[in-house]
C-alpha cells in the first residue's frame, strides 16, 4: 500500500491524485502503526505497563497523523485552487517557477 | 629628613596649577586686573619653583656622596602582573641640575617674555603654553622610571609644538609646527622601543627587582648589567633605539631638520625650548641610561660619529642662513653636536656640562636676538642690520660676553669663558678616549678632531652674525625701501566684507566676519632701534654674568663632574680624562681665534657683496650650505613623493591585485559553485519527491546495515 502511494506520487501529474497518493503512504504508516500497537498487546514483550503505554502511544501517533494529514490537505487543495485559478491547469511537471 | 624631599611635588604643581589657573582663566585674569597682574600669575610658579630647586639642590648638596640618590614615592601608576611603575621622583645630582638650568633660565625667559610678547593679543594663552611646558620638562628631569620620562618627553613635545605654532593663522609656522610634531614621532618611536627593548633585557635577567619597579632608574642598573653581558646585541639594539629618542628630541643628524624651522616660533620659546632646555633631554636621557650605551661600544661610537656630523654639518649649513634666528638655531643644532660627541666618549658629565653652560650662553644670544629683532620692528634678516652697537650698548655688551663664550675663549690654566670649559672637556674625553674602537677605527678621537675644526668654523660664523649685527660701519636698513621680508607682529583686525555676497539659493558664500592679519610696523628706512626695556635687559645681564663665570665656577676643581658622579659616573668605562702630551686648551683656543680672526677680516667692512640680497653673487658653496645641501629638500621629496610613490604602489600592486583580488576571487568561487548547484533545482516535484524516496530508502538502508553490524 506504502509502495502503490510512493510510486502514484513520482509517477502521475494531477496533484490531486497525488494527494490522494500521499494519503495512501500515511494511511500505510497508520496501518502498521495500529498493527504493531495490537501486537504490542497480545504479545507483551516487556512490563504489562510498559507495553500498554506503548500501545497507547502508537494509537495516539494515529490520531496525530490523521490530524495533520486533514490540515495538509485543507492547505494543499488551497493551494492547487488558487494555482488553478491563475493558471487554469494544474500540472506539477509545469509548476516549475522555483528552477535554478 | 627625607620628608623635606616632599616638596619636589611642589616644583612640577606649581607650573602645573599655573597651567591650570591660566587655562581655565586666563583672559578672564586679564581682564579683571590687567597684563601686569597676569604676567605676575603667570610668572610666579616658576620662581617659586625655581626657589624651591635651590633649596632641594642645597639639601641634597648637605648629604654624604653616597646618599645623594633619593627617590619620593607617590601614588601607584601602572601595576601589571609584577611590573609596577608608581609616581616617583628622582633627587639626584642630574635631576636638579636640569631643575636648577630649567626653573632658573626658564624664570629669566619668563620675564623676558612678559616684555617680548607684551604687544601680542594672546598673552595669556603664551603663558598657559609656558607654564604647561615647564611643568613637562620638570616631569621629564624629576621622573624615576622610564615610562614618566616618557610622559614628560610627549609633553614637551606636544608644548613645542603649540609654541611653534603659537601664530597658527600664519601658515608656515603652523607648517614648522606640524614639520617639529612629525619629525619628534620618529623620535619617540624609536624611544618607545628602546623602553621596551631595556624591559626586555631587564626581564631577561631574571634578576628580582624590588617592589617590581623594573622601570625605575634607580633599580634597573645592575639587571641591565646582568642582561648585557649575555644579550650584547640586544643591549646595542636598546642603546640605539634610545638614541633614536634622544636624536629626535636633540635634533641630531637626520632628525635635525625640524628644529631650524621652529624658530617660526616666538623668540622666547626659542631660548627656552629650543636652546636651553628641551633639546637637551636627549643628552639627560643619555646620562640616565649611560650604563646601557657603555657596555655597547658601537652604540657608543655611534653617537659619537653621529654627534660630530651634526656638529660639522650645522656649523657649515649655518654660513648660509641669513636669518639671525635661523644661524642660532644651526649653532644649537652643532652645539648639541658636541654634547653627544661627549656622552659617546664616556663623559657623561662632559655633556651635561655643555648643557649647562649652552644653556646659558645660548639662551643669552636668542634673548639678544630676540631684542635685536624687537627693535628692528620684527625684521630677522641679518643683511639688513649692521651697527647696532650704537643704538643697543647692553643688549650688544652681553651678546659680545655670548659670542665669547660660544667660541670657546679662554686662557688655559687661567681661566676662561663658560664654553671654553664644557667644550674642553669634552674634546679632551673625546681624544683620550679608548673604548670605542671600531674596526680599527678609533670614533671617539676621529670626533674629537673634528670637533676642533668645529670650534673653528663656530667662531667664524658666530663672528659673521655679530659683525653683520651689532659691528661695522653700515646702518643697512637705511638702504632698504622695499618690502621686509619677515614678520614677527600678528596683530588681528576683524574684517567685514563690504559687500554681502550671497548666492541665488539663499547659501551665504564668505559673508561671516573673519580675522585676517596686518602687518603694522614693517622695517623702513627711517627706522630708529630702540634699547629694548628692563623687562628684557635684564635676564640678559643675568645670564651674561652666569656665561663669563659659569663655567670657571663649575669648573674649579672639577665641581660639576664630582656633582654629577653619582648618577653619570661611566662605569664600566674609563670615561675620557685628559690626552697625553697635546695641549688641547691652546689648540682649541687657537682654532676659535683663528676662526675669529678670519671672521673679523671678512666681515670688518659689513656686508660682503658676495652675501648680498641678490642671490646670484652668492658663492656656490654658500647657497648649497643654505638650502642645507639639499638635505631637507630631499628629504621632504623622498617623504612626500616617496610616500605617495609607496602609498600608490600599494594600491596597484597589493591592495587591488592581493586584497581584492582575495575578496572577489571568494566570492568568484561562490557564484561558480551556486551556478553550477543550480542546476539541480529543475523545478520537477515528481523529481524531487522520487530524490526525497531515494534518500529514505538510503537512509533506512545505511541503519539496517548498520543494525546488522
Amino acid at each position: 500500500m506504502f509502495t502503490v502511494g510512493a510510486v502514484g506520487v513520482v509517477i502521475r501529474r494531477n496533484p490531486v491524485v497525488v494527494f490522494m497518493c500521499i494519503e495512501l503512504m500515511l494511511n500505510a504508516v497508520n496501518l502498521t502503526f495500529l498493527t504493531f500497537a495490537r501486537y504490542q498487546l497480545v504479545n507483551p514483550t516487556g512490563t504489562d505497563i510498559a507495553a500498554q503505554r506503548s500501545a497507547m502511544a502508537g494509537q495516539m501517533m494515529v490520531i496525530f497523523v490523521m490530524a495533520v494529514a486533514a490540515a495538509e490537505v485543507a492547505v494543499g487543495l488551497g493551494i492547487i485552487m488558487t494555482i488553478f485559478r491563475a493558471r487554469h491547469e494544474v500540472d506539477v511537471d509545469d509548476l516549475n517557477l522555483l528552477r535554478g | 629628613m627625607t620628608d623635606n624631599f616632599q616638596l619636589v611635588w611642589a616644583i612640577i604643581g606649581l607650573p602645573l596649577l599655573g597651567f591650570v589657573l591660566l587655562t581655565l582663566a586666563g583672559s578672564a585674569i586679564e581682564k579683571a586686573i590687567g597684563r601686569r597682574g597676569l604676567s605676575i600669575i603667570a610668572v610666579l610658579p616658576i620662581l617659586l619653583s625655581l626657589a624651591i630647586s635651590c633649596l632641594l639642590t642645597q639639601k641634597l648638596a648637605g648629604l654624604a656622596v653616597a646618599d645623594r640618590i633619593h627617590v619620593v614615592q607617590g601614588a601607584p601608576w601602572l601595576s601589571v602582573m609584577g611590573l609596577n611603575v608608581p609616581f616617583e621622583w628622582s633627587i639626584d645630582p642630574l635631576s636638579m641640575t636640569m631643575c636648577l638650568i630649567i626653573t632658573g633660565v626658564g624664570s629669566l625667559i619668563f620675564i623676558y617674555s612678559t616684555g617680548y610678547m607684551n604687544e601680542e593679543r594672546e598673552y595669556a594663552r603664551f603663558f598657559t603654553y609656558m607654564n604647561l611646558f615647564a611643568a613637562a620638562m620638570l616631569v621629564l628631569v624629576l621622573g624615576n622610571n622610564l615610562p614618566l620620562l616618557f610622559v614628560g618627553w610627549e609633553g614637551v613635545g606636544l608644548c613645542s609644538y603649540l609654541l611653534i605654532g603659537f601664530w597658527y593663522t600664519d601658515l608656515e609656522n603652523a607648517k614648522a609646527a606640524n614639520k617639529a610634531f612629525i619629525v619628534n614621532r620618529i623620535g619617540d618611536w624609536g624611544l618607545t622601543l628602546g623602553i621596551f627593548t631595556t624591559m626586555v633585557l631587564i626581564l631577561g635577567s631574571y634578576q628580582p627587582v624590588a617592589d617590581g619597579r623594573i622601570l625605575s632608574f634607580d633599580t634597573m642598573q645592575a639587571a641591565i648589567r646582568i642582561s648585557s653581558m649575555s644579550h650584547p646585541a640586544w643591549t646595542t639594539a636598546a642603546a640605539l633605539l634610545l638614541f633614536i629618542g634622544a636624536a629626535g628630541k636633540s635634533a641630531q643628524f637626520p632628525l635635525y631638520v625640524w628644529l631650524p624651522d621652529a624658530m617660526a616660533g616666538p623668540t622666547p620659546v626659542s631660548a627656552l625650548i629650543h636652546a636651553a632646555t628641551m633639546v637637551t633631554s636627549g643628552v639627560v636621557l643619555l646620562n640616565r641610561m649611560h650604563y646601557v650605551f657603555e657596555v655597547s661600544q658601537v652604540a657608543s661610537a655611534i653617537v659619537c660619529g653621529i654627534g660630530a656630523f651634526t656638529a660639522l654639518f650645522a656649523a657649515v649649513v649655518a654660513f648660509g642662513q641669513t636669518d639671525i634666528k635661523k644661524v642660532l638655531a644651526y649653532s644649537t643644532v652643532s652645539q648639541l653636536g658636541y654634547m653627544f660627541i661627549g656622552c659617546g666618549a664616556g663623559a657623561y658629565w662632559a655633556g651635561m656640562f655643555h648643557v649647562v653652560t649652552h644653556a646659558f650662553f645660548k639662551a643669552l644670544l636668542f634673548m639678544g636676538a630676540g631684542a635685536v629683532i624687537h627693535a628692528m620692528s620684527h625684521n630677522q634678516d641679518l643683511r639688513n642690520y649692521g651697527n647696532l652697537r650704537k643704538y643697543m650698548p647692553i643688549t650688544t655688551a652681553t651678546m659680545v660676553i655670548a659670542w665669547l663664550a660660544i667660541c670657546a675663549i679662554g686662557i688655559p690654566g687661567v681661566g676662561g669663558f663658560a664654553g671654553f670649559y664644557s667644550k674642553e672637556a669634552i674634546l679632551g674625553a673625546a681624544l683620550a678616549n679608548v673604548d670605542t674602537t671600531v674596526n680599527g677605527l678609533n670614533v671617539a678621537v676621529a670626533a674629537g678632531w673634528i670637533g676642533i675644526v668645529v670650534a673653528a668654523l663656530t667662531a667664524a660664523y658666530m663672528t659673521r652674525l655679530m659683525w653683520l649685527t651689532f659691528f661695522g660701519g653700515e646702518e643697512r636698513w637705511k638702504q632698504i625701501a622695499g618690502e621686509p621680508e619677515a614678520h614677527e607682529s600678528h596683530e588681528m583686525v576683524i574684517v567685514t566684507p563690504t559687500e554681502e555676497v550671497s548666492d541665488p539659493n539663499g547659501f551665504f558664500l564668505a559673508t561671516a566676519p573673519h580675522v585676517e592679519e596686518i602687518h603694522e610696523h614693517a622695517l623702513s628706512s627711517d627706522h630708529v632701534p630702540k634699547e629694548v626695556p628692563a623687562s628684557m635687559w635684564a635676564p640678559l645681564a643675568v645670564l651674561a654674568l652666569l656665561s663669563l663665570g659659569g663655567g670657571y665656577v663649575l669648573a674649579n676643581h672639577d665641581l660639576l663632574q664630582n656633582w654629577l658622579a653619582p648618577v653619570s659616573q661611566a662605569q664600566y668605562l674609563s670615561g675620557g680624562g685628559e690626552p697625553e702630551g697635546l695641549p688641547l686648551g691652546w689648540i682649541s683656543v687657537g682654532a676659535a681665534v683663528l676662526g675669529i680672526a678670519v671672521g673679523i677680516l671678512y666681515y670688518r667692512k659689513g656686508l660682503p657683496k658676495s652675501e648680498g640680497f641678490d642671490d646670484s653673487k652668492w658663492s656656490h658653496l654658500r647657497l648649497l650650505a643654505r638650502r642645507q645641501f639639499g638635505f631637507d629638500h630631499g628629504l621632504n621629496e623622498a617623504a612626500i613623493d616617496g610616500g605617495g610613490l609607496l602609498a600608490n604602489g600599494l594600491w596597484h600592486g597589493v591592495e587591488v591585485h592581493v586584497v581584492d583580488g582575495l575578496v572577489n576571487g571568494i566570492a568568484g568561487i561562490a557564484a561558480i559553485l551556486g551556478k553550477d548547484l543550480s542546476q539541480v533545482t529543475k523545478g520537477y516535484v515528481r523529481a524531487y519527491a522520487l530524490v526525497m524516496l531515494l534518500g529514505g530508502v538510503a537512509i533506512l538502508g545505511i541503519m539496517f546495515l548498520a543494525g546488522a553490524r
